[in-house]
């Protein structure tokens, strides 16, 4: 009992410290994630529409970023190609700039995979009224793609927040790091990893119940909600 | 999606402008999981028996230090990189380590421990030709060195890296290794903290601990070096060890 | 401009996809006041013909000619310019699923014409009363039936105010209770004087409104004629032979 009370007043102790780390989690993840949006948008669209060379050139990109390790990432970037061209964003900026790079990879292709859903009637429907390809892209593919891809988003959100623990490698303190600093200290090992847990849980959590609610918000009238069978929401699509 | 830039932007300019405060500030990269060397205090702040060394130095001899919990295996790229300007953080002096930075003069020696928990009869003898489960800090000299001798003496125990002392220390009580083979000053402090563990004996020649510089950067060699010359004939050192080091 | 020169012209359009000949050598010529409507068997390049001609799809050969003037299909404004002047009506209807009827058909008025939002909205209510849809204005295209659907989609090809229309199959993909509605648009189009393109397999319209019949095969116009003249009772033509064949097999699939 007396060794429960002792953890217990441990992580209490410990937790506005930690606290700070989720901070600096949340600034991170949500600079990586807008980073990754802004990036991984234009990707998408030019890997569906862009001529044969400029394909393959993002092909490249998301291949080098998908198959390469974050933390191996990490360390090319902070300790390599940044320091070579003489880019200093500090720890958190930098974790935010690789961590986005990677993400922009993953939401190019999750934005993709929605582009490529949308039957493309829709499309030649845009261009037969004498719009332009980038007026149908902006007002008739992507609002309808980005709806789609809400829930594969939210994946994103979730690996990426589990991914930004990483980023200690660079010295950012996030979270894992102030835990693990403080487990270091008081031996505490297990409760404070608990604590972590739920810290983490609740980001998590939050961030999922926003997304579902704007999914919500952003549903098309008459649509089927976009958890049913593929093949319903396709015969919504096409109307017959 | 501007408001979201801009925010990108601020946050990135907010690191910048705080890495690059003033010149003559030096940023000590520390591997905060080392206590008593350097940890992180209950306020948040850095701390240990490096920490203040360096901190009663800087005062000394008149520059800023900012101590940056690293993480270990990335600290001498980081400094190679330039991100900090030393590491002052229980850095064993290493030939493989000093043909790529400068050390100072060795400022601590430390003897290598073999420990097991205290209701253990195991003796250090019997931990390196036994076939047990030894635990060991990744990346550290004595990785390296236990590797080595394993090599060369085909010895039996199986080696369980960890992050750090604390960490193998931890699962040393958990039973999940026999023996740990470690620094003796984390050991100390363990013992000094209550956990149930002793040291059986020592198993490599002691290690020194100096600090690490670029090699390029040949006046803070010189500042450090000066530093701890004052700060040895200081009444403060023996104040220090007492602090941190002290074997109760 | 020239005052003679016909308002729409296509002449010898070619088109080859995957290695195929879909299109060969086809030409039409719309008039005002013309109703001309393209018929044949399924695959025989209706569709590709009329998504030639607004240039949806280049044609390998071919020049299109509106009022006289070639148009440049490598030019981006050009290409804007006769899908304005060129509106196309869809089998599928293509409607835009993410917004109401009435932002249907207001979109390419704000983006394509650059009106404001609020001048397009009036529009756009104004062209959906046109087709008799004021009321669902509101309504996305998922809670609207087919043949409403079809009627937003004209009405939103007639917002452009074009001087031609192309009507691709516009009933084929409607349950057969609904086909009546669309069509009465289409008739009231064709008595206010706009010229028309239209393949279909309603054989009773195109007997009753079309100007000229074309009837295509293999990708190319092998009969072309008034109804009068291909349809009459006793005329050796294939269109007609065609025709009966398609009431056939209509009545015997209101038989089964």
């Amino acid at each position: 009992m007396d060794a429960f009370l002792h953890s217990l007043t441990t992580v209490f102790n410990a937790l506005p410290y930690i606290a700070q780390g989720a901070f600096v989690t949340i600034v991170m993840v949500a600079g990586a994630l807008s980073l990754g949006f802004l990036l991984g948008l234009p990707l998408a669209v030019a890997q569906v529409y862009a001529p044969r060379p400029v394909r393959m050139l993002v092909g490249l990109y998301v291949w080098f970023f998908r198959g390469v390790p974050v933390l191996l990432l990490l360390f090319l970037f902070y300790f390599g190609l940044f320091n070579v061209i003489g880019l200093d964003l500090g720890m958190i900026g930098s974790s935010c700039a690789v961590l986005g790079l990677a993400s922009a990879a993953y939401q190019s292709q999750i934005f993709r995979g929605s582009i490529q859903s949308l039957p493309s009637g829709q499309f030649k429907a845009g261009r037969a009224l004498g719009m332009t390809d980038m007026q149908c892209i902006r007002s008739v593919v992507l609002p309808q793609a980005l709806r789609i891809s809400i829930p594969a988003w939210s994946n994103e959100y979730s690996i990426l927040l589990k991914d930004s623990a990483m980023c200690f490698a660079l010295g950012t303190p996030e979270i894992m790091a102030r835990t693990h600093f403080v487990a270091s200290r008081t031996y505490e090992y297990l409760p404070l990893y608990i604590a972590a847990g739920c810290i983490y849980f609740l980001i998590t959590l939050a961030g999922i119940t926003l997304l579902r609610r704007l999914e919500r918000r952003v549903r098309i009238p008459g649509c089927a909600a976009p958890d049913m069978t593929g093949d319903s929401a396709g015969g919504m699509q096409t109307g017959i | 999606m501007k408001r979201l830039l801009a925010c990108l932007l601020g946050v990135a300019l907010a690191c910048s402008l705080s890495s690059a405060a003033s010149a003559k500030t030096y940023v000590n990269g520390i591997d905060a999981n080392y206590p008593p060397f350097s940890f992180v205090g209950e306020d948040g702040n850095p701390t240990g028996f490096d920490i203040e060394a360096m901190n009663w130095i800087a005062a000394k001899m008149g520059f800023e230090v900012k101590h940056q919990p690293m993480d270990w295996d990335g600290i001498i790229p980081a400094l190679l990189a330039g991100k900090i300007d030393m590491v002052c953080s229980g850095m064993s002096i290493s030939p493989e380590r000093a043909a790529q930075v400068a050390f100072s003069d060795p400022y601590y020696t430390i003897s290598k421990l073999i420990v097991v928990k205290d209701d253990s009869d195991m003796s250090a003898e019997q931990a390196l030709n036994g076939k047990i489960r030894l635990g060991v800090q990744r990346g550290t000299n004595e990785h390296a060195y236990l590797e080595q001798m394993q090599q060369d003496r085909k010895l039996p125990f199986t080696l369980r890296p960890y992050d750090s002392p604390p960490m193998a220390i931890a699962d040393l009580l958990n039973g999940r290794i026999d023996a740990a083979a470690l620094d003796s000053a984390p050991v100390n402090n363990a013992i000094a903290m209550g956990r149930k563990i002793k040291s059986v004996g020592t198993f490599a020649p002691d290690d020194n601990f100096g600090v690490a510089i670029r090699k390029d950067d040949a006046e803070l060699l010189k500042t450090v070096n000066e530093g701890y010359r004052q700060l040895k004939a200081d009444p403060f050192w023996k104040e220090l060890q007492d602090k941190y080091l002290s074997q109760k | 401009m020239n005052a003679s020169s016909p308002l729409l012209q296509v002449r010898g359009v070619s088109k080859t996809l995957g290695g195929r000949a879909i299109l060969h050598d086809v030409s039409i010529t719309v008039d005002p006041g013309d109703l001309k409507v393209l018929i044949g068997p399924s695959g025989a390049g209706k569709s590709t013909f009329l998504q030639c001609i607004n240039r949806l799809i280049a044609p390998d050969e071919g020049e299109i000619l509106l009022n006289g003037m070639p148009i440049d299909g490598s030019s981006t404004a050009e290409l804007c310019r006769l899908r304005q002047e060129v509106g196309m009506i869809f089998q599928d209807f293509n409607l835009f699923d993410h917004l109401t009827a009435e932002a249907n058909v207001a979109l390419a008025l704000r983006k394509v014409r650059g009106l404001s939002s609020d001048n397009a909205g009036k529009r756009a209510r104004k062209e959906l009363e046109r087709v008799g849809l004021a009321s669902r204005a509101g309504l996305y295209p998922a809670q609207l039936s087919g043949g409403q659907k079809q009627r937003v989609a004209i009405a939103r090809a007639l917002a452009m105010e074009p001087k031609v229309l192309l009507l691709d199959e516009p009933t084929s993909a409607l349950d057969p209770e609904l086909v009546g509605e669309v069509l009465a648009v289409i008739r009231d189009l064709a008595a206010g004087g706009m010229p028309m393109i239209m393949a279909t397999h309603q054989m009773d319209f195109a007997r009753s409104l079309a100007t000229e019949i074309l009837f295509m095969e293999q990708g190319r116009i092998i009969e072309q004629g008034s109804p009068a003249d291909l349809l009459a009772t006793g005329a050796n033509t294939r269109t007609r032979d065609f025709c009966s064949r398609l009431i056939a097999s209509e009545s015997g699939k209101a038989g089964a």
